[in-house]
């Protein structure tokens, strides 16, 4: 089953705000997530998809059939809400059965498929409690359970894991991925969490005012961004204004850089995008052309914030006309660094 | 960290309810009780009645229907209210609570000024078509009366469910029909058990006001309705005055409306007690 969204614009009553022009195709066994700020539209995009709301233009296709006019309950999609919305008059085995209650499944069919799906989410020992007795980690469980147990078209996901703990929401997006796998359904995650959208997502899609900005595999989006807010949006960067000063060089708010210019001429201007990771801290013994590199990709400053993160330290190191943020591992002081070419991205300017 | 007042401090802060307790309800009802028990043959004479059998049937019938009628009006009113910004939500409350401040009396002439023989609405009717006689005589009957109790029962339902409705998760709604419920469905598998108590609590409420109502059924259809409440209108102030039986009909009124009200109280604690039983 493939889900789709074709030119979709949407607009909320006496409100500018929405989404325009939207096109995303999520394909059978894929995870498509959707980043964004609050407000961009991201989670009215799956309000469109799950039929909580209508499309003013456009269409939203299931499985190559036109489903924008259809009611919720018509659609056959899996939603799993941010506060999970699990019955809380409900065992969990009746909340995972209540689908395919809806649907006619005798009592007896429809108590062993909830078990069975309780099982593969490892909450079947709990299936006479309430939802009130589980910890978030175990609602979330079951919730996944019951947007799964009636083979639904699509899986939908709005901030799951939100409102868990860091550590849990680590070990939850696994069993997500894990779940997710083992039924090899479309899905769509909606999060704010970069983080958890690079980690799982087998494409992840930017959104900011209601549009798409740009739409890849998490390493194309977080090594390739289309432009300097996706390239804030995710991950670390530093990002400066500059100028082409001519074939391979650029000249920038902090100084030049050596890096590739093709494709661009002399007079251009940039925004030159480094990740923090991709800054190498230089010894004072070390030669300022070690590495092959021009010395117009070296900087030297002193270090205005260091920042302890375990394995990795973040610092930012104020040079002349600017700051460079860089991490690094090596528990050394550091007063220079350079920036290898390939590093060097340039992205259109602000 | 709680502190405690004195026994001393909250005797006198219950001083003044239990002083009104025993003068406006514990006193009047020992009054009633001795009147009716006095004179042996109160209840004999009562049961006797005829009168008072259809008066009982009549308050039954009447003190389940315009409840029930006034449920169903109340919670789709509620329902719409939950929805409403906080500052209509606030202004839509007060304009419904506004019948609750008028005499039965008042809402009565209300009502005949509206829909009786010579009624605004039913002289509109009657230009369309409709028979005046027909339309006017509807406020009179039963039904009628039903009609006007409901215009102050449907307030009370909506101040006691609209608080269940705005705290109820409408996620959850959002999410049955996700799974594949109906809008219908999807508020009778998961709104309705978990609202049930304080849809129980108004109707009992409701009910208890509607057997008691005595000004509104007097001045709509005076003793052509026979309604406990006017069987004892009737033994008090006809001709055959038999204060005794009257005393005797006050604590069956009493008993009905404390039996409807303890119902209510058991059916709301049954279902919190089974929620704690569940969960536990």
């Amino acid at each position: 089953m493939t889900l789709k969204y074709e030119n979709v614009s949407f607009t909320y009553p006496g409100a500018t705000t929405g989404i325009f022009d939207i096109s995303l195709e999520i394909g059978k066994g894929e995870l498509l997530a959707i980043i964004g700020a609050s407000g961009s539209g991201k989670s009215t995009i799956l309000k469109l998809l799950a039929g909580f709301v209508s499309p003013d233009r456009g269409r939203i296709v299931i499985d190559d059939k036109d489903v924008s006019a259809l009611s919720p309950e018509a659609r056959r999609l899996g939603v799993v809400f941010q506060n999970y919305a699990l019955f809380p008059h409900m065992r969990l085995w009746e909340n995972v059965a209540y689908p395919l209650k809806v649907r006619g499944v005798a009592k007896g069919e429809r108590q062993s498929r909830a078990l069975d799906m309780l099982g593969r989410v490892g909450m079947r020992n709990r299936a006479d409690d309430l939802p009130a007795a589980l910890s978030g980690g175990q609602q979330q469980r079951v919730a996944l359970a019951r947007a799964l147990v009636f083979d639904p078209q699509g899986l939908l996901l709005d901030e799951p894991l939100s409102a868990l703990d860091a550590s849990l929401r680590v070990e939850m997006r696994d069993e997500i991925l894990r779940v997710q796998r083992a039924s090899g359904i479309a899905t769509l995650l909606v999060t704010h969490d970069q983080e958890e959208a690079l980690s799982i997502a087998d494409k992840v899609a930017v959104m900011r005012d209601g549009r798409l900005v740009q739409i890849g595999t998490p390493r194309e989006l977080y090594e390739t961004p289309a432009n300097a807010y996706v390239a804030g949006f995710v991950g670390q960067s530093n990002l400066w204004q500059g100028k082409v000063r001519s074939h391979g060089v650029v000249e920038s708010e902090i100084g030049s850089f050596a890096c590739d210019t093709q494709g661009r001429s002399p007079g251009d201007a940039v925004t030159v995008f480094v990740r923090p990771e991709r800054v190498l801290p230089v010894a004072d013994s070390e030669p300022k052309s070690a590495g092959g590199e021009l010395p117009a990709s070296h900087f030297s400053g002193v270090v205005d914030a260091d920042r302890y993160l375990g394995p990795i330290r973040r610092i930012d190191l104020k040079v002349s006309g600017g700051l460079i943020r860089l991490e690094t591992h090596l528990r050394d002081a550091v007063t220079s660094v350079r920036i290898p070419a390939d590093a060097i991205r340039l992205l259109p300017a602000n | 960290m709680s502190v405690r007042a004195s026994r001393k401090a909250l005797a006198a802060f219950a001083l003044p309810g239990c002083i009104t307790l025993g003068l406006f309800f514990l006193l009047p009802v020992g009054a009633v009780m001795s009147g009716a028990l006095t004179d042996g043959g109160a209840f004999v004479r009562l049961v006797n009645d005829p009168v008072f059998w259809n008066g009982l049937k009549g308050t039954l019938v009447l003190g389940t229907a315009a409840p029930l009628f006034s449920l169903i009006v109340g919670f789709c009113i509620a329902l719409t209210l939950a929805r409403l910004a906080p500052k209509a939500r606030t202004a839509a409350l007060i304009a419904i609570s506004l019948p609750l401040t008028f005499s039965g009396l008042i809402v009565a002439y209300g009502f005949i000024l509206l829909l009786g023989r010579a009624g605004f609405v039913t002289l509109l009717l009657a230009k369309l078509g409709f028979d005046p006689a027909v339309i006017g005589g509807f406020i009179f009957s039963p039904f009628g009366l039903g009609l006007a109790y409901s215009y102050y029962l449907v307030p009370r339902v909506v101040l006691i469910v609209l608080p269940a409705i705005s705290n109820f998760d409408r996620n959850q709604l959002i999410a049955a029909r996700s799974l594949g419920a109906g809008a219908g469905r999807a508020l009778i598998d998961v709104m309705l058990p978990q609202i049930a108590p304080s849809l129980v609590a108004a109707f009992c409420l409701t009910s208890a006001v509607a057997v008691g109502a005595y000004g509104t059924a007097l001045a709509l259809v005076g003793t052509q309705v026979n309604i406990l409440p006017l069987v004892l209108y009737s033994k008090i102030s006809e001709t055959g005055t038999d204060l005794p039986a009257a005393s005797a009909a006050s604590l069956v009124l009493i008993a009905i409306c404390v039996l409807i009200i303890s119902l209510g109280e058991a059916v709301g604690r049954k279902g919190g007690a089974s929620k704690v039983t569940r969960q536990n």
